[in-house]
């Protein structure tokens, strides 16, 4: 198998699902409600409702950065790849971004499964490096004296950056606010702006 | 294991690119391949540090070139063929039936 | 084994499966403290990136004690131990290339670390 060409791959995954079903390994009515799951349930716009919430309400805020996990679970957001959850706030003098350079961790119950280039060897090889560079790369450009900081997700705790709130949202409730929040936000690789949206 | 997957301050991968509405899954494939790793997982079959591992072990010109979820496929046939839930002869016997069928 | 039935997907994603282990392990070093990376590099599974092997960082917190990967890779037991978060400052790491006020955090396995200078 090692070296599996992609025109076989269709065919290999084929084969081992239908093993494993014939096995009774694997139940598909188990494997279709698992996929349509994070398909249809879990997404970054999970993560929107937990920042726009933070921004809104301050004693949520309090305990969303001292027991990031407690207070998200408040939300109904728990489980698999988020178990142990870390939230990391952006401030006037502090920027945070988000990494694995082992493998792919991220905080699925938040943001859902990650995109191909958080789990893509460019992203992980230069984000500890030149975390300014790959900031370029995603439009943010960041005044010098802001410090950076990387978090390398290399053990079991999960991290979200909580964005700063952009200024001119003075008047907005937490759904509208929510509604603005993106995914890159939230691994900090991306800010958010009053006229942007939307966390798919 | 000082192998490939540890990425952090290797220079010359390239450009990010990140993909503008990027799907959940980019080919039906895939998405098979996350859910038999779940199920698969949660049947105990094998642990994430194993199945971590399983992708460390991976050949690294292999590793750096596949998509990504061709990594969880190589990890979890890698395991459950170990673990003797699988043999490479059924794999391989259901692969040349299903391409006959075709 | 068996096979996971239909009724316990929902369950199963919302609860997961936590690494962390009973907190029944003495911490080694506390917030503040300053620590050496122990330069290992084991054929086996490790979850300590060769980029941080040998450098000194600060102690930021006390994460809990947890299954330690490198073992549980190995079907050589859950050895539960503290995880601490670690501030390295980013010129320790890459030099002068690096911004001056820039950091980079890990999470790391108490059997990785050793007191600075120590």
């Amino acid at each position: 198998m090692p070296d599996t060409h992609e025109d076989d791959i269709a065919l290999r995954v084929r084969a081992i699902e239908s093993l494993l079903i014939e096995k009774g390994l694997v139940q598909p009515a188990a494997l279709a409600a698992i996929v349509e799951t994070y398909e249809t349930k879990i997404g970054p716009h999970n993560g929107a409702q937990v920042v726009a919430r933070a921004w809104t309400d301050p004693a949520f805020k309090a305990r969303l950065l001292s027991d990031a996990t407690a207070a998200i679970a408040e939300m109904g957001f728990s489980g698999v790849q988020g178990e142990d959850m870390v939230v990391v706030e952006n401030t006037p003098a502090v920027h945070n971004m988000v990494v694995c350079t082992l493998c792919s961790c991220y905080p699925w119950p938040t943001l859902g499964l990650p995109p191909n280039w958080y789990k893509s060897a460019p992203y992980r090889a230069r984000a500890v490096i030149d975390p300014r560079g790959v900031l370029n790369e995603f439009g943010v450009d960041l005044p010098p004296d802001k410090e950076v900081r990387v978090w390398d997700s290399n053990a079991e705790l999960r991290y979200l950056v909580l964005p700063e709130r952009p200024p001119g949202t003075e008047g907005m409730d937490a759904a509208a606010l929510a509604a603005l929040v993106t995914r890159d936000a939230m691994i900090g690789t991306g800010t958010v702006a009053a006229g942007q949206g939307a966390a798919q | 294991m000082n192998g490939v997957h540890d990425l952090g301050g290797m220079h010359g991968m390239g450009p990010i690119n990140p993909e503008p509405q990027e799907p959940m899954f980019h080919e039906a494939w895939e998405r098979t391949v996350f859910g038999l790793f779940m199920t698969t997982f949660a049947g105990g079959h094998f642990n994430v540090d194993e199945f971590r591992h399983a992708i460390e072990r991976m050949d690294p010109a292999h590793y750096l070139q596949s998509p990504y979820y061709a990594h969880w496929l190589h990890a979890m046939e890698s395991l459950l063929v170990e673990r003797s839930a699988l043999t490479r002869q059924e794999i391989d016997g259901r692969m040349a039936q299903l391409a006959e069928a075709a | 084994m068996p096979a996971l039935p239909v009724e316990q997907v929902d369950g199963l994603i919302a609860t997961g499966a936590s690494a962390r282990m009973p907190d029944t392990v003495p911490p080694r070093f506390r917030p503040g403290d300053r620590v050496t990376v122990r330069n290992i590099n084991p054929l086996s599974h490790t979850r300590l990136p060769r980029y941080a092997r040998g450098k000194a960082g600060t102690v930021e917190a006390d994460r809990g004690v947890f299954c330690f990967n490198d073992t549980n890779a190995h079907g050589l037991g859950h050895k539960p131990q503290h995880v601490y978060g670690v501030r390295f400052a980013a010129r320790d790491l890459w030099g002068e290339q690096a911004a001056v006020r820039d950091a980079l955090y890990l999470d790391l396995f108490e059997d990785y670390l050793e007191p600075h200078g120590g």
